[in-house]
Formats: C-alpha cells, sequence, structure tokens
C-alpha cells in the first residue's frame, strides 16, 4: 500500500515536471520592448498592456531619440542622429528586426510574442 | 517487482527533473562592430556557462576583427596599408589570410568585386555622409586606379601601390561570420543565429527543435517588408542592396555599390542580391559582386562555379524575382507576395 502510494506520487511529480517541461517552450510569451544601449539594458515596456500611447526621450553624451509606443508596437519617432535609419525604420511589432541607433548605440528589439521569422536579410 | 517499478518511477523524475535543469533559453550577446549591430543567438549543450563563454571569445573577436580590419580606425592593418606609400607592410597572420582570399575572390569575379575601389567610395561620401556627385573626368581617373591586381601579397608583407587604397567591407564581415561559426563549434555549441547586421548571416545547425532557421529577405522596393523567405541550416546568407545605403540628388538615386569599371554606382538592372552559401565570405563577397555583373552575367557566374556552392536570389529595379534551381524546398515567397512570379535558373 505504502509502495502504492509512493509510486503514485513519485509518477505525479514526473508528470508536473514534464508537464512544466512541455509548457514552458510551448505558451507564447506577451512581446515585450527591451531597450539597450551600448549593450546595457534601459527598459523593459510590455506592449500588451497598453492603453494610452506615450512618448519618452533618451538622452546621454551622444545625443537623443524620441521613443513612442502604442498597444503591440514601439517606434524612434525623432532623433539627433545624422542618419536618420532608426526613425525611417518605423514601426516594429515582432522580433524580427530590431530598431538600431548605430550613432547612439541604441537598439529597441521586441522578445516574446512568437512571430513567424528568425531574423532578416537585407 | 515492487521495488523495480518504484525505482524506474524515481529514474523517470530524475531524467525529467535533470530536463528542466537544461536551460532552454539562448545564450544572446550584442556587440557593435563594423559600422553595424551584431547580435547573437546562441543554443549549447548542458553546460550554459560553457556557451557563455563562447559567445564572451566571439564578442571580443568580433571587435578585434573591427580593429585589425576598418579602414577608418588609424591604428588597423587597412589603415597603415593605405598610409605606406607603396612600402611593404608586415600586417597580422589573420589579416594576410583574409587578404589572399578577398584578392582570390577580386579575380574569380573578374573584378565585379575590387576591395581597392576605396577612394571612390570616399569621393562620393560615402564614408563620411557628406555626399557629391563627382565629375566625369574625376570618376575616369577614379576608376583608372581601381585594380586589385596591383595589389602585392608576400606571406605576410602586402605592397600596395602609392595612390590606391583598400577597404575590406566587402569581404570582412563574411570572414567574421565564417570564424565565428568555428568557435561556436569549438564551443560546443550546435544551434545558433549569427547576424553581423542583417547583410550577412550565419546559422549553425538549425533552431533546438530541429526545423531550419526561417530568415526574411528584405523587399528592396520597401525595405520594411519582407519578399521572400529562406530556410537556412548550417548555411550563411549575404544580402547586398541599394537601398541599404545611398542619397539622392535631383530625383536620382545614387547608391553605395560601385561598379569598379565605372567608378560610379554599379547600374545593372538589380536592385538587390542574395546569396546563399555554406561560407560566409563567399555570401558577402559575391553578393556584392553579382549585383555589380547584373542578372545575365550573374547568372553565367553561377553556372560555371559550381564548386563555390552558392545558390542566389536577385531583385531587378522592375521587381522582378529571380532564384537559382537549388534553392527549391528553401525559398518560399513571404505573405503578401504570394502573387509574385518568380523565374527559376536553371
Amino acid at each position: 500500500m505504502r509502495t502504492k502510494l509512493i509510486l503514485a506520487l513519485v509518477l505525479l511529480a514526473a508528470a508536473l515536471s514534464a508537464a512544466a517541461l512541455l509548457l514552458r517552450d510551448g505558451g507564447t510569451q506577451a512581446p515585450v520592448a527591451r531597450i539597450t544601449w551600448d549593450g546595457v539594458l534601459v527598459e523593459e515596456i510590455p506592449l500588451d498592456g497598453i492603453q494610452e500611447p506615450r512618448s519618452f526621450t533618451l538622452e546621454d553624451a551622444s545625443g537623443s531619440n524620441r521613443v513612442e509606443v502604442e498597444a503591440g508596437r514601439i517606434r524612434i519617432a525623432q532623433a539627433d542622429c545624422p542618419d536618420q535609419i532608426c526613425v525611417k525604420q518605423g514601426w516594429i511589432s515582432d522580433g524580427t528586426v530590431p530598431i538600431v541607433c548605430l550613432p547612439h548605440k541604441l537598439m529597441i528589439e521586441i522578445v516574446g510574442g512568437g512571430g513567424d521569422l528568425d531574423g532578416a536579410a537585407g | 517487482m515492487r521495488k523495480r517499478i518504484v525505482s524506474a518511477a524515481l529514474a523517470l523524475l530524475l531524467l525529467t527533473q535533470a530536463g528542466c535543469l537544461r536551460d532552454s533559453r539562448p545564450v544572446e550577446g550584442t556587440t557593435f562592430a563594423m559600422d553595424t549591430v551584431m547580435t547573437l543567438t546562441l543554443y549549447g549543450g548542458w553546460d550554459r556557462e560553457r556557451t557563455k563563454e563562447g559567445r564572451d571569445w566571439m564578442m571580443g573577436r568580433l571587435v578585434y576583427f573591427d580593429q585589425l580590419l576598418s579602414a577608418a580606425s588609424e591604428t588597423s592593418d587597412v589603415a597603415r596599408i593605405n598610409r605606406s606609400n607603396g612600402q611593404p607592410v608586415e600586417v597580422c597572420e589573420l589579416t594576410a589570410r583574409l587578404l589572399d582570399q578577398a584578392l582570390a575572390l577580386c579575380e574569380l569575379t573578374g573584378g565585379a568585386l575590387d576591395i581597392t575601389a576605396c577612394p571612390a567610395v570616399k569621393a562620393w561620401g560615402f564614408t563620411t555622409g557628406e555626399h557629391r556627385i563627382p565629375s566625369g573626368e574625376e570618376l575616369a581617373a577614379l576608376a583608372e586606379k581601381i585594380d586589385s591586381s596591383a595589389v602585392r601579397l608576400e606571406g605576410n608583407m602586402v605592397t600596395l601601390p602609392e595612390g590606391m587604397e583598400i577597404d575590406l567591407g566587402a569581404v570582412a564581415k563574411g570572414y567574421a561570420g565564417d570564424q565565428s561559426r568555428e568557435t561556436a563549434q569549438s564551443y560546443g555549441i550546435t544551434s545558433a543565429l549569427i547576424d553581423l547586421g542583417q547583410s550577412t548571416i550565419v546559422a549553425v545547425g538549425g533552431k533546438p527543435d530541429g526545423s531550419p532557421w526561417r530568415i526574411g529577405v528584405v523587399d528592396p522596393a520597401q525595405p520594411e517588408d519582407y519578399f521572400a523567405v529562406v530556410e537556412l541550416e548550417d548555411m550563411a546568407m549575404g544580402t547586398s542592396g541599394g537601398y541599404q545605403r545611398y542619397f539622392e540628388a535631383d530625383g536620382v538615386t545614387y547608391w553605395h555599390i560601385l561598379d569598379p569599371e565605372t567608378a560610379a554606382p554599379a547600374r545593372s538592372g538589380l536592385s538587390s542580391v542574395t546569396v546563399v552559401a555554406p561560407s560566409a565570405l563567399t555570401c558577402d563577397s559575391l553578393s556584392t559582386a553579382l549585383f555589380v555583373m547584373g542578372l545575365e552575367e550573374a547568372a553565367q557566374f553561377w553556372r560555371e562555379h559550381p564548386a563555390l556552392e552558392f545558390e542566389a536570389i536577385f531583385v531587378t529595379e522592375e521587381g522582378e524575382i529571380y532564384r537559382t534551381a537549388g534553392l527549391e524546398g528553401r525559398f518560399s515567397l513571404a505573405e503578401g507576395y504570394r502573387d509574385r512570379e518568380v523565374t527559376v535558373l536553371e
């Protein structure tokens, strides 16, 4: 009897951990915009939870970038960098390509949220 | 008997727990080098620390390649060659090896790729962003000075004729990509995506679930969209397009890919070329060379060089899509582009 109980408990534990293992990769996480400066994390913004669009400015010695966030997407609306590539890229809503302001070493990438592609060439 | 069942169940539990211990998240890294942002996504074996060591080593190497090969950095091997005034310069072994391969590729492509086009790129202002249109005479004089066959390499000694300058921009990222893949493999990393700024991408293995990496190819007419998806497994990929760096003057677009023959932007009728091959150096260099050649010549080059093991996707300025036959099963049109016609080159 006691052995059966132990067996049942052990099996239950095994099943639970197996389930946990399967669920961890299977479930789609909510998309989060991750902003880094020269590789250092500045801010993480969950894009699903945004009710009102908002904007803020990131500034350091190299220059400034104004970031706009809406439900599910993010962009750099204004920047004082010479090439304006980050501004021209417009909104991003998935993790395929991050927004990069090379002169300011600023990067905005979206993690989670699935997406069909692993990367982009071009 | 019961004891056996219990121990079997315990063993099962241990196994699944061990599975939990294995962290399924990738080890990631980002570095700014070679005028772009490079991102590494690495999946290692059981030992996550070792994967992190591999990542750190790769990132260090990428910065080192940049310092060695950047024409802009005064202390780089390339800058030293460029101010040598015709005198022999001793370079690092690594630079010499890359230069050797680059010169071979320049020759193989019949000059469509030329690492001595640097003064012309400067004259158009692409290095500083202060764009200008050189006169016809100036261009003729610049074109005269573009000739990679004049570069002498003996061992680690490089001799460049006076008045010429080299730039390894069209090959350095590819070389760095191949080196990064070797590093990844030596650290037991079986699955990785090495993105050296979109123009060069290296896939080590497939994704952790065994399926190939899916990479979008940018539509040159609308660079925020992808017109095609290429599946990569143990393969590299490189794209050159006029939309990547350009300026407009009086309604004319001038892009950074120059024809070594004329020292002017290459107007071959193509707007982007994507090359898929086992070697990232091949992808990086050929995407530029094929862009300069134009569709007809590029297709012929593909037919005549099976040893390079490359496949290619071409988009013309009119938006027509061509691909080589070897991409069968790895190439598909992206959503929104499914009704587009794709001509297969045999």
